[in-house]
């Protein structure tokens, strides 16, 4: 039924073992009440359902965790030898990382928030928001609490504005605060760069895009400011196609450095500069290695909380359900309709594009939307690797198979949408062109969205599971730091 | 403690509208008591406080346990204690409506086009840090004068009001100080980082020279007082110092009320509670005779461009959330809206105009559309409102100590104004239209919102004005580096830059009216959330200014001998410490 890396045969074990015993149970269970026994058991399926969303998880993040190592691999060549060859790696490193992460987020923003929402650097599980996900993919990033920006002004053009290099705080809230750099991190020699300092500087001054860790850190920092569109807002001109321009004289740990094109700096900037990636890549490493061993379903969690096994225990098969769904939802148009596309799209924002360094937002949509889709069919690839197990659809087939099939195409038909928007960018119209010209396609992608949360509701209805409802209590408060 | 302070001696002219100010006054209370018959005159029923107006539910005493309690914002309460509290949606909300709540929290975040000419800060969120309170600057040299900008908290402006019938005055509730308008804004720019104030920094009228208006300083000074046990405490007493006006002096008859930025949670109940509610509540003549006088101000509702009871705001100012937003967005960080169309530069301040000219929308065209006004509104709307600590939901009981506490807050009359308990009526739609559900358009007539209607809450206030005692006095005084003792300018001197503008007041005064509060009335702070507001913002302030570092320090800033609660700040002071103890966890559980 799917096909495994040698090292998850373990598991596949336990997944078959676990079904066995559940159905054994199950047997012993029914009978009690005639009614209950006449239904059918729905709640084997269900069992599969969640186990599969486990392995996902699993797989979804470990995949993560491997790209990120191929990621600081890659980094620490172009730091060693910073080349316009290494550069171009380490941002084909980056753009592999995304694939491998981005689906996971489905795991995100559940009713009953899961690890990457709760998980403390301890191993224990906390509250909403004290997860590793801030640091992890925090967004949108204030950038200029990192390195160097460019000034923009209504009467520049590109070419000035690429001279014109500011090391300050664009943010007047973050000017007063205790322990703020003088100008940003790396500009300010007198802060130390190690990953103790950076863990501070999340959400730092209490201003949420001051964030000096995670993809889009690392992400600037390789590609720089997409600095082709902001001032365009103000000339009206068209704004070209291409990302971020950071040279690699960036990097350039002697006489040549500078922080952007002609702007020559001493090299300690330089070397400050590479450090910053290094940590904040290693950083990275450390929290999604965390999530993989939370999701362990081996049992083996290096300290860390066995969620694995607290997700699929059979007493919970409906509350984790209800998760899968409402996290299917919540991505599906909170996150992704409400704050990511509609924003962009309706104030026509590059800044406001998820990963306006690399151009690479097309990515982030469809990716997202292919996560949906794997939580509903109980399917995962990456690079060959596969999964291809129980979903939602199969447990709303046995109680609605038209609705099952409904739902299917109205997810597809998002995918398609999403696939469109990224084809097209990948063709040389990137998502910040496209918001530029009112791409229909994103506007039929929001009412896609839209159906399909509309549908996903009705199938939890079907499956007597209210989705849209959020709890008061967070029912990870359940004993499971104990765990 | 509380020793009238030795006030710098000032020749201060007495205002010549005096007269026609009060007369404005009483004829706004003799409004308020046709509305609401002056009544008020329930008598109190022993143990605890009554349940006023018609909200159907039982007396709260204070023996007795409610097991709603701990759910502060009823429906729209969840489960947070950490530095996200006051960042969560209602859970309430469906899919759909979480889509509206996620792109109003993105615009809250977020930086806008048309920032300036003039702000306070560049977002929402830069000064509600994590959707919670704000705080009073750095002192980085450590000299007891804060000498970072202020960026969550601002300086409001006026002079005394001259003419009643003024439109002006009718609609902001104040006369704006003639130059600077009705607040100052520290930073001056079009989306460029802020650019600070310099003394007579924008009088060219130039628009490449447009800097912020002024800088603000705080100079505390500690004073100290002791408990009736004879437990010692130090407040620190805040004199308020401004400099390097850019468009040159102020009139001569300014008047200052600093203000730190407000928590966002459980906002859209408190619009939702019943105006009758509220009212019930007044008593401006104190006929119950138990000292304290609630009033509501009465102020201008910019969207049915009609009097009406004010809520938000430290004085009660702001009748709907709507307003309260368009009005932040305009004088806070210089975006417009279809609320408030015209950019914030005074008539005196060309280089101000100059610079509004240069944004890319001028004229007729605002800064913000109605659509992501109506998002932003959604999203502080929702805001939940974080639940009690302290709560055994098995065994249905508080934590001992908070259960004391909690007796004592009563026992000490803090409830006759920090009303526990208030029901919602039905959450009206915004006028601005309802959010299509494919987030692309507004449309007439908005639902109203279930999810904040009809809910039991818990937010410790009466939305009402009480008299806080103390009075202000602005006078310019010498500030060098050499000499810093308070002596007034002379004539040649008024012309430098060490001749600062100096606010000293006693109490929790700001001796600066707006609508009908007097100068030293405040509106009753909702207490929800009182127990995280250091947790979401670790350097969060209390009261009006952030003055009061701690809840305790908060409670003993009420003992003004003018005050409305100083029978609960003589109950507080008398209390042994492990009593004391017991209040506090009572406040730290909300």
């Amino acid at each position: 039924m799917c096909s495994f890396r040698q090292s998850r045969l373990m598991w596949c074990l336990i997944f078959l073992l676990g079904l066995g015993v559940f159905v054994f149970v199950g047997g012993c269970g029914s009978g009690d009440d005639d009614e209950e026994a006449q239904e059918p058991t729905p709640t084997i399926d269900r069992a599969g359902v969640v186990r599969t969303n486990a392995d996902i998880a699993f797989a979804g993040y470990n995949d993560s965790l491997s790209t990120a190592m191929a990621l600081q691999q890659a980094v620490d060549d172009f730091v060693a030898h910073p080349t316009n060859g290494t550069l171009q790696a380490a941002r084909d490193a980056w753009l592999r990382a995304r694939e491998a992460y981005q689906p996971t987020e489905l795991y995100r923003l559940r009713i009953g928030p899961g690890p990457i929402d709760t998980l403390k650097d301890d191993g224990t599980l906390g509250e909403d928001g004290d997860g590793p996900e801030a640091r992890i993919n925090g967004w949108p990033l204030g950038e200029a609490f990192i390195d160097y920006v460019a000034e923009v002004a209504p009467e520049l053009n590109e070419e000035d504005v690429l001279h014109d290099v500011v090391d300050g705080p664009d943010s007047a809230g973050s000017l007063d605060e205790p322990g703020a750099p003088m100008g940003n991190i790396i500009a300010d020699t007198d802060m130390t760069i190690d990953k103790d300092t950076l863990k501070e500087f999340v959400e730092f001054g209490d201003d949420e895009r001051n964030l000096a860790t995670g993809y889009h850190a690392i992400e600037f920092l390789l590609w720089g400011q997409d600095l082709n569109a902001r001032e365009t807002m103000w000339t009206g001109a068209d704004r070209d196609n291409t990302p971020g321009h950071r040279p690699v004289s960036d990097y350039s740990q002697d006489a040549d450095c500078t922080s952007g094109e002609g702007n020559s700096r001493p090299a300690m900037i330089c070397m400050r500069r590479a450090m910053y990636l290094q940590v904040v890549t290693e950083l990275l490493i450390d929290d999604l290695q965390l999530l993989v061993h939370a999701w362990n379903p081996g049992g083996n969690n290096a300290g860390v909380v066995d969620y694995y096994a607290w997700y699929t225990d059979l007493s919970r098969t409906d509350v984790a359900i209800k998760k899968i769904m409402s996290g299917m939802g919540r991505m599906g148009y909170g996150e992704l309709a409400g704050e990511r596309i509609n924003i962009a799209f309706r104030i026509n924002s590059q800044e406001d594009e998820h990963s306006c360094f690399s151009d690479n937002t097309h990515r982030d949509i469809y990716l997202n939307v292919l996560g949906i889709q794997n939580m509903y069919l109980g399917n995962y690839a990456f690079e060959g690797e596969m999964i291809d197990g129980l979903g939602i659809y199969d447990v709303v087939k046995e109680a609605d198979s038209d609705l099952a099939e409904e739902l299917d195409m109205a997810i597809q038909t998002s995918l398609d949408l999403a696939e469109d928007i990224s084809d097209l960018a990948e063709a040389g119209t990137p998502f910040d062109v496209q918001i530029q010209e009112m791409n229909e396609t994103i506007r039929l992608l929001i009412i896609a969205l839209r159906d399909q949360v509309g549908i996903l509701v009705r199938a939890g209805e079907a499956l007597g599971i209210d989705i849209n409802e959020g709890d008061l209590q967070q029912d990870t408060e359940e004993d499971l730091g104990s765990v | 403690m509380w020793k009238p302070r030795p006030l710098l001696p000032v020749c201060r002219a007495l205002f010549s509208g005096r007269v026609l100010v009060q007369a404005y006054r009483l004829f706004l209370v003799a409004l308020v008591c046709t509305l609401t018959a002056c009544g008020g005159g329930d008598s109190d029923e022993g143990g605890g406080m009554p349940s006023r107006g018609d909200d159907g539910l039982l007396p709260l005493r204070a023996d007795v346990i409610d097991p709603g309690e701990f759910r502060s914002g009823g429906g729209n309460t969840v489960a947070l204690s950490n530095t996200k509290a006051f960042s969560k949606n209602n859970p309430q909300l469906g899919f759909i409506d979480l889509a509206k709540f996620r792109s109003g929290d993105f615009e809250f975040r977020g930086q806008h086009i048309g920032l300036g000419p003039l702000f306070n800060n560049q977002t929402c969120q830069g000064c509600h840090k994590e959707d919670g309170r704000g705080n009073p600057p750095r002192d980085t040299d450590g000299d007891g004068e804060t000498d970072q900008p202020m960026v969550s908290m601002l300086v409001r402006l006026s002079i005394p009001i001259v003419d009643i019938a003024d439109s002006v005055v009718i609609r902001n509730g104040i006369q704006p100080e003639p130059t600077y308008g009705g607040q100052i804004q520290v930073f001056g720019g079009l989306d460029t980082p802020g650019r600070e104030p310099v003394h007579d920094g924008s009088l060219s009228g130039r628009a490449e020279d447009v800097v912020g208006e002024a800088f603000a300083s705080i100079l505390y000074e500690h004073v100290s007082g002791q408990y009736d046990d004879g437990t010692p405490y130090e407040l620190r007493w805040p004199t308020y110092r401004i400099r390097d006006l850019a468009y040159g002096p102020f009139d001569n008859d300014v008047q200052f009320s600093p203000r730190v930025a407000s928590q966002m949670v459980g906002l859209g109940l408190l619009e939702a509670i019943p105006e009758d509610d509220l009212l019930s509540y007044a008593d401006p003549q104190d006929t119950d005779g138990d000292g304290i006088s609630g009033r509501p101000n009465m102020a201008w509702d910019a969207i049915t461009e009609s009097t009406r009871l004010g809520r938000f705001g430290h004085k009660a100012t702001k009748p709907t959330l709507l307003h309260q937003l368009a009005a932040a967005y305009l004088g806070d960080i210089g975006i417009t809206s279809s609320l408030f169309p015209n950019e914030d530069c005074a008539i005196f301040q060309p280089a101000c105009e100059a610079l509004a000219e240069e944004e890319t929308h001028t004229g007729a065209e605002v800064d913000l559309e109605d659509f992501i006004l109506a998002l932003v509104e959604f999203y502080a709307r929702q805001l939940a409102v974080p639940q009690r600590r302290g709560w055994n939901a098995a065994a249905q009981e508080w934590e001992p100590q908070i259960w004391r506490g909690r007796r004592l807050f009563f026992e000490a009359g803090c409830v006759g104004c920090h009303v526990p308990r208030h029901v919602t009526g039905e959450a009206e739609g915004s006028v601005l239209g309802e959010i299509a559900d494919t987030l692309g358009e507004l449309s007439q007539p908005a639902e109203p919102l279930p999810s904040l209607s009809q809910q039991v809450i818990w937010p410790f206030t009466d939305m009402l004005l009480h008299d806080m005692g103390g009075t202000c006095d602005v006078s310019r005084e010498v500030v060098t580096p050499e000499e810093d003792t308070g002596r007034i300018c002379n004539e040649d001197e008024e012309e430098t830059e060490s001749c600062w503008w100096v606010q000293h007041c006693d109490g929790l005064a700001d001796g600066r009216p707006d609508f009908l509060a007097t100068g030293s009335e405040w509106r009753t702070p909702p207490l929800w959330g009182l127990g995280l507001a250091q947790v979401v913002n670790e350097r969060a302030g209390f009261l009006h200014d952030g003055r009061a570092r701690t809840i305790e320090e908060a409670i003993l800033w009420h003992g003004h001998e003018k005050s409305e609660a100083r029978g609960a700040w003589e109950f507080f002071v008398g209390l042994d410490r492990s009593q004391r103890e017991d209040l506090l966890a009572f406040l730290e559980s909300l």
